[in-house]
């Protein structure tokens, strides 16, 4: 069963079309690179997967569940790192997880002990009790991909994951991504390092004004075109 | 255990429980003020100057003033705890982790509003310790005192959502407070009784719904109101269920929170 399956949709902004007709399949388990030059219509799509954007035609279906008819089935198999820093300020990082899970309908006695192992496991445990505003640039990415892990969802969207991180952080990152991925989670990514993609995604789907212009295996791309991805990338989103 | 198909307390209460949370977090800024401000209403008002006045519905001046200190601080913050944490989460982008969670636009609604009842309870209930203390005074009908209350509440924490949806800066929130609110409570028989009022001036208070909220909570207190009871709860209540109504419909088609 496909994890995402988008058919036709169409989000307009009133006259401007910021995603036209895009139909696309990632299966169970696929770690797919969704990828496009800033204002391509790529962080449009995800915001209408996981119900951030209304469409304005075509549906989306979630392991099977409409994200409009069966929404909320939908949403509890989401797990959304987004690109920009949106933690409740009022809450410490710890209670930022748990709380987290408290939306996903699990009660604190329930989550506890997921909230400190992945605290644990993104190095960021020490800090548990502090305020995020604390936490370095690098720590706070972190903390936005365990948040997006605590329900443990079956899909997990990341809206460029590795932006402003070190190289030492990003090469730990990739490889936390290829661990999840490993024990079957799916991974829709989005990046601006298209070596990123190259190096992790084994499908990548190119985007550009809101339209697909590319979607097949990584590989097949690069060895049909002969070239890096970064030159396939320019090669179909120049205008 | 993950949330039912239909329904998810589990978010609605832990909404809740943050929204308690925020209010104890900034304690200087939503609690203490109420309650000092409250103090000074009532030395100033009530034990100094109140002991001129004779009674007024049966009762002194102060113990007449505590009921309406404490309607005055349940809507004053029931509003600005919805508007200020709905905007705020709009602002901060933190509302997202709402949205994206199997959570419907009533449990998010309903989430918010409690959280401010809740607050407001809190407040309202350290303002009456403080009227047994000072003034000797107790609500006489407990049912009333917590019904109004928290109907006054549900009504203005609605208004709240409804003007943190609106709101496109943090300016915009104080407008229905500087210009509605205030005036409209000051002048709704907080510190005064309706029939001590000139004609003229009497008629224009039934325009003002806040002397609605204030008759039927001071009722409570001194069992006695301007309006028939009745009267004041139906007001009440209809203008809850509107605000509560629009405060839903914005929610659920995501008036400013889903693109």
């Amino acid at each position: 069963m496909p994890a995402i399956e988008l058919s036709s949709i169409v989000k307009r902004y009133g006259k401007f079309t910021a995603v036209d007709d895009i139909s696309l399949r990632v299966q169970g388990g696929d770690f797919f690179g969704f990828l496009g030059p800033n204002g391509a219509g790529k962080t449009t799509t995800i915001n209408a997967i996981v119900g951030l954007a209304r469409l304005s035609a075509g549906s989306i279906q979630i392991f099977g569940h409409d994200t409009v008819r069966d929404w909320r089935a939908a949403r509890r198999l989401i797990g959304l790192a987004p690109q920009e820093y949106n933690f409740d300020r009022y809450l410490s990082i710890r209670d930022i997880l748990i709380y987290q899970a408290g939306y996903f309908g699990l009660k604190p006695k329930e989550v506890g002990e997921r909230a400190d192992m992945l605290l644990d496991r993104f190095g960021i445990a020490s800090k548990a009790k502090q305020d995020y505003m604390k936490l370095s640039g690098g720590m706070k990415r972190r903390l936005t991909l365990a948040r997006a892990l605590i329900h443990s969802p079956k899909l997990l969207i990341l809206d460029e994951p590795t932006a402003g991180v070190d190289v030492e952080l990003r090469l730990e990152l990739w490889d936390l991504l290829r661990e999840l991925n490993r024990g079957g989670m799916t991974i829709f990514l989005t990046t601006h390092y298209l070596e990123e993609a190259e190096v992790l995604c084994r499908n990548v789907g190119i985007i550009r004004a809101g339209k697909l212009v590319a979607l097949e295996p990584t590989q097949e791309l690069l060895e049909r075109e002969g070239k890096r991805l970064q030159d396939v990338f320019l090669e179909l989103t120049r205008s | 255990m993950i949330a039912a198909d239909s329904f998810n307390g589990v978010a609605m209460l832990t909404l809740i429980k943050r929204e308690m949370v925020r209010s104890l977090k900034i304690i200087n800024q939503v609690i203490w003020p109420p309650i000092i401000t409250t103090v000074l209403y009532v030395t100033i008002f009530g034990l100094a100057l109140g002991s001129r006045i004779k009674s007024m519905q049966g009762v002194s001046y102060a113990e007449f003033l505590i009921p309406g200190l404490i309607m005055l601080q349940v809507i004053d913050s029931s509003y600005a705890e919805c508007s200020s944490s709905v905007f705020q989460g709009r602002f901060m982008n933190s509302i997202q982790e709402l949205l994206i969670a199997p959570m419907s636009a009533a449990e998010m609604v309903f989430g918010y509003i409690f959280g401010s009842v809740a607050r407001a309870l809190l407040i309202a209930n350290l303002i009456m310790a403080l009227g047994y203390f000072f003034v000797h005074t107790l609500p006489k009908d407990w049912g009333l005192y917590f019904g109004a209350m928290i109907a006054v509440s549900m009504l203005f924490s609605a208004l709240g959502i409804i003007f943190g949806l609106l709101a496109e800066k943090f300016d915009h929130l104080a407008v229905l407070t500087t210009f509605a609110i205030t005036p409209l409570v000051f002048v709704g028989g907080v510190f005064t009784s309706a029939s001590q009022l000139p004609p003229q001036i009497r008629n224009w208070e039934l325009a003002n719904p806040m002397f609605y909220t204030v008759d039927a909570f001071r009722h409570s207190y001194t069992g006695q109101s301007y309006l028939p009871l009745w009267l004041s709860l139906s007001v009440i209540c209809g203008l809850m269920l509107i605000a509560l109504g629009t405060a839903l419909r914005m929610a659920y088609v995501g008036y400013k929170l889903r693109t």
